[in-house]
């Protein structure tokens, strides 16, 4: 059997880390979560996963300055897939996510399918970062 | 079998006058016996040799005698999911009428007073997860509040025995809770997290209005214990303690309308439950 993909949750919010932690591991991913940008980034170095998946407003860091933070690694790091999710859903807050290099991004809310297949498309995905922006 | 302290009418009437000042918790002579055993326990725990002595100890508040006094009269007995029909009209009803018409944003504020344990207020979490589609997109906050701080640490271990699960499916057993040992369950950490225990009492304005105001407040079981004076002050502050159109439920024996009319009777599908009115902003 193939080695289990691993995805870290970013999110400063308890219950949607419970949420999306229970979606991802039923749909055969280790999930690991972080309170904010900073403690991922730290989880990160100490360990890398095959996807981020990234809120953008957290206290600390928040997911932009995490993502270009992210970005700013050495590879293979550098190009660890990026997922964002926001209730945020304006030009602007895409644009914002391009230039800090997500792969993806995804309105909250997000129903349990959709983030199953998003997150199994985007461990998939290798290089991003500089090409690998998708639109939403 | 324990030596009861065979309380004077007299002594009894002046606890109960005390304790009802104190919590505004009435108990007649039919409680007697209740009372009765609460006293002869703390008389114990403290060595106090006579029911005056106690009485004086706990007048003088010597060594906080008051709070632990109270902590042994509050009736903790709940399970998760009690009563989950208003469970049901939480998440089919009440969150998505908040959310339309709260103007706050997707801000949501849930109050569970009194939480003893934390059964109520980790229930609604679990049942938010479960059943609400819009769980990740809203700025969920979960109060769980008391006036016994004694069961305020129990609910922040989140530690729960087989009676407190009962109502639970084997699947939500075991997708919330890592096993402790063969009777002990614990609650996952981010439930823990989504919910923070507050001390209140209720029929203190002083000690409600530092909470703000919610949009959901579950008050279910407790005025019984009240008289109707104390039972008004405390709706009045759980009033106040409400964003204008917010709602609160109640215990399915218990009925607003008898005790304030301060607040409109909704019915929804799955409950009665008692709201706001939406234009009242003051208050």
């Amino acid at each position: 059997m193939a080695e289990k993909k691993r995805v870290l949750v970013v999110d400063d919010a308890a219950l949607v880390r419970r949420y999306y932690r229970d979606i991802l591991e039923h749909a055969g991913f280790e999930v690991d979560e972080a309170l904010n940008g900073l403690e991922a980034l730290e989880k990160l170095l100490a360990a890398p996963v095959d996807l981020l998946i990234v809120d953008v407003n957290m206290p600390r860091m928040d997911g932009f300055t995490f993502v270009d933070a992210v970005r700013r690694q050495a590879l293979p790091l550098a190009a660890t897939p990026v997922l964002i999710t926001s209730t945020e859903a304006g030009p602007q807050d895409f644009a914002a996510a391009r230039a800090a290099g997500a792969n993806f991004y995804l309105v909250k809310p997000i129903s349990r399918e959709k983030l199953g297949e998003h997150a199994t498309m985007l461990c998939g995905v290798s290089g991003a970062g500089e090409y690998g922006f998708i639109r939403p | 079998m324990p030596v009861f302290a065979a309380l004077t009418e007299e002594e009894y009437r002046r606890l109960c006058d005390y304790l009802y000042r104190r919590t505004g918790m009435v108990f007649t002579e039919t409680k007697r016996y209740y009372v009765e055993r609460r006293v002869v326990e703390r008389m114990t725990a403290t060595g106090s040799g006579s029911f005056p002595s106690y009485f004086a100890r706990l007048r003088g508040n010597m060594e906080g005698e008051i709070e632990r006094f109270v902590n042994a009269f509050t009736v903790n007995e709940t399970y998760f999911y009690r009563e989950d029909h208003q469970l049901q009209c939480l998440s089919r009803d009440l969150l998505d009428d908040r959310l339309r018409a709260s103007g706050r944003g997707r801000s949501i504020r849930i109050w569970s007073v009194p939480c003893s344990t934390g059964e109520e207020p980790y229930s609604i979490a679990m049942w938010l997860l479960e059943n609400w589609p819009l769980v990740d997109s809203c700025d969920i906050e979960i109060v769980g509040s008391d006036i016994d701080t004694a069961v305020l640490e129990l609910a922040r271990a989140g530690l729960y025995g087989r009676r407190a699960l009962m109502r639970l499916s084997p699947y939500l057993v075991e997708k919330y809770f890592t096993p402790q040992g063969p009777e002990t369950w614990k609650i996952l950490d981010d439930l823990r997290e989504s919910v923070r225990f507050t001390r209140v009492n209720i029929v203190e304005p002083g000690e409600t209005a530092p909470h703000g105001r919610f949009d959901v407040i579950f008050c279910r079981n407790v005025l019984i214990y009240f008289d109707d004076a104390s039972r008004r002050v405390a709706a009045e502050n759980l009033y106040a303690n409400l964003l204008p159109g917010g709602y609160i439920c109640l215990g399915h024996t218990e009925s607003m309308s008898r005790i304030s009319p301060l607040f409109d009777v909704r019915r929804f599908a799955d409950a009665i439950v008692y709201q706001r009115p939406p234009g009242d902003a003051h208050g």
